[in-house]
C-alpha cells in the first residue's frame, strides 16, 4: 500500500463501526440512565428493571466490534474505499440506533413509572429501533465478505 | 438544548385535569428537584415563580398597574415559551376583566397591548364580544357569571389554561420546556386544591386512617396545617 490517503481511509472504515457505536451506546445509555435515576427517585420498587432498560444501548458497541474484527485485514489500495464505505456507514447508523434507542428507553422508564404494567410494551420501541441496528450490523458482515480479498487477513 | 432526562423523569405525573385529584409533589419536594436545573434555566424558571406569585391579584392594584407590569415582563422575558404562557394568561385576564366591566356596565377598561384587546375593541358592544367561537369557554364563563357562581366560572378559566398547557407540553421530551409546563400546571394544581379545604381535609383523613388505622386520627388536624402550610411557604 503506497497511498497514505487510501490507507487513512481504509483504517477510518475498520476502526468506524467501534468508535461511532461506542459513541451511540455513550450517549444512549446516558439519556437512558439520567431517566433511570429520576425515576428512581419517585418509585418505591422495581429500580433493576429500570436500570437494566437503560443499558438496553449497549449492544451497538458489541455490533460495532464484530463489525470491526470482520473488516480488519491488511489494506489493499484496492480494498479501502470499500472498507471505509461499508465502516463508517455502518457506523453512522450504529450511533444514530443508539442515541435514538435511548431516547426511547428513556420515554419507556418515564411511562413505566406511573404505569408498571406497560413495562414490556413500553420497551417495544426500544426494540424496534434495535432491530435497524441488527440490520446494519448483518449486512455490513455480508458485505464484507465481498470485498477484495486481503493478501493476509489479521 | 438542554435536556433534563433525570428531572422530568423524578417528576410523578400530573392527574388528566386539575381537579381529579391531590397535588402529586408537595411544593418542597418539587423545590429540591428543581435544584437540577442549570442556573441559565433555574433564572427563567423564578422568572415564571415570580410572574405567578404577582398573578395573584390584589384588589388596590390597578389597570395601569397590570399594563405597566406586562410590559416589564415582556421586556424581561427571553424563553420563547415563558413569554408565550405569560402572554396567554395576560390574554384570558384582560378577556376576564372586559367581560366583567361590560356586564357590570362600566366604561371600557384600560387594555394591555394584546390581540384580543383590539378584538374586545371592535366588539365592545356585543354580548360576551362575540368571542364564543374564538375563545369557546367564555360562553360557560358567562353562564357560571349568570349563575352567581363564581367557583364554576374560576373552574371553567382553569380548565381552559390548563387544556392549553396540557396541549403544549405534548410537544416537548424532557427539555426544558417540559419543565416549565410541569411548573405551570402544578400550579393550577396547588391553587384550586388551596380553594377546597374540606376536601383536602376529607382526603387526608382517609389517607391516615388507611394507612396507620383510626387509632392517629385524633392528631390528624395539626398534621395537615403543617402540610398546607409548607407548601404555601415554598410555592414556586
Amino acid at each position: 500500500m503506497e497511498s497514505p490517503f487510501w490507507d487513512m481511509m481504509g483504517m477510518l472504515g475498520i476502526y468506524a463501526p467501534l468508535a461511532l457505536g461506542a459513541i451511540g451506546s455513550i450517549l444512549g445509555c446516558s439519556a437512558g440512565g439520567q431517566a433511570a435515576c429520576g425515576a428512581m427517585l419517585d418509585v418505591e420498587s422495581g429500580y433493576g428493571r429500570l436500570v437494566g432498560l437503560s443499558a438496553l444501548p449497549s449492544s451497538q458497541t458489541i455490533y460495532g466490534i464484530v463489525v470491526m474484527l470482520s473488516l480488519n485485514r491488511t489494506i489493499e489500495i484496492e480494498s479501502a474505499p470499500g472498507l471505509f464505505a461499508i465502516g463508517s456507514l455502518c457506523g453512522v447508523a450504529l450511533l444514530f440506533s443508539g442515541w435514538f434507542q435511548g431516547k426511547c428507553c428513556a420515554s419507556a422508564i418515564h411511562a413505566t413509572k406511573s404505569k408498571p404494567e406497560i413495562f414490556g410494551l413500553s420497551a417495544a420501541p426500544a426494540a424496534i429501533v434495535e432491530g435497524f441496528a441488527v440490520f446494519a450490523f448483518i449486512f455490513a458482515l455480508i458485505l464484507a465478505g465481498s470485498l477484495p480479498a486481503a493478501t493476509g487477513g489479521v | 438544548m438542554t435536556t433534563y432526562y433525570t428531572l422530568v423523569a423524578s417528576l410523578p405525573p400530573l392527574p388528566r385535569s386539575f381537579d381529579a385529584g391531590p397535588i402529586p409533589i408537595t411544593a418542597s419536594t418539587l423545590r429540591h428537584r428543581l435544584s437540577m436545573l442549570t442556573d441559565a434555566d433555574r433564572f427563567v424558571t423564578d422568572q415564571l415563580a415570580d410572574f405567578f406569585r404577582w398573578d395573584r391579584q390584589p384588589i388596590e392594584r390597578s389597570d395601569g398597574d397590570v399594563i405597566a407590569r406586562h410590559q416589564q415582563l415582556k421586556r424581561q422575558i427571553r424563553n420563547p415559551l415563558v413569554l408565550r404562557l405569560v402572554e396567554h394568561r395576560f390574554e384570558v385576564r384582560t378577556l376576564v376583566a372586559a367581560l366583567r366591566c361590560q356586564r357590570d356596565g362600566a366604561p371600557r377598561p384600560e387594555l394591555p397591548a394584546l390581540p384580543v384587546s383590539t378584538w374586545i375593541r371592535r366588539h365592545w358592544d356585543k354580548a360576551g364580544f362575540g368571542s364564543s367561537s374564538r375563545y369557546p369557554w367564555v360562553a360557560v364563563f358567562c353562564q357560571a357569571l349568570d349563575e352567581k357562581q363564581p367557583k364554576h366560572a374560576q373552574y371553567e378559566l382553569f380548565s381552559e389554561l390548563w387544556q392549553v398547557w396540557s396541549r403544549l407540553d405534548q410537544q416537548y421530551h424532557f427539555t426544558f420546556e417540559s419543565v416549565v409546563l410541569y411548573l405551570a400546571r402544578w400550579e393550577i394544581l396547588f391553587r384550586w386544591s388551596s380553594q377546597n379545604t374540606e376536601l383536602g381535609q376529607q382526603r387526608f383523613d382517609d389517607l391516615v386512617e388507611d394507612i396507620l388505622g383510626s387509632s392517629v386520627v385524633p392528631h390528624r388536624e395539626s398534621a395537615l396545617e403543617f402540610s398546607v402550610g409548607d407548601d404555601r411557604v415554598a410555592s414556586p
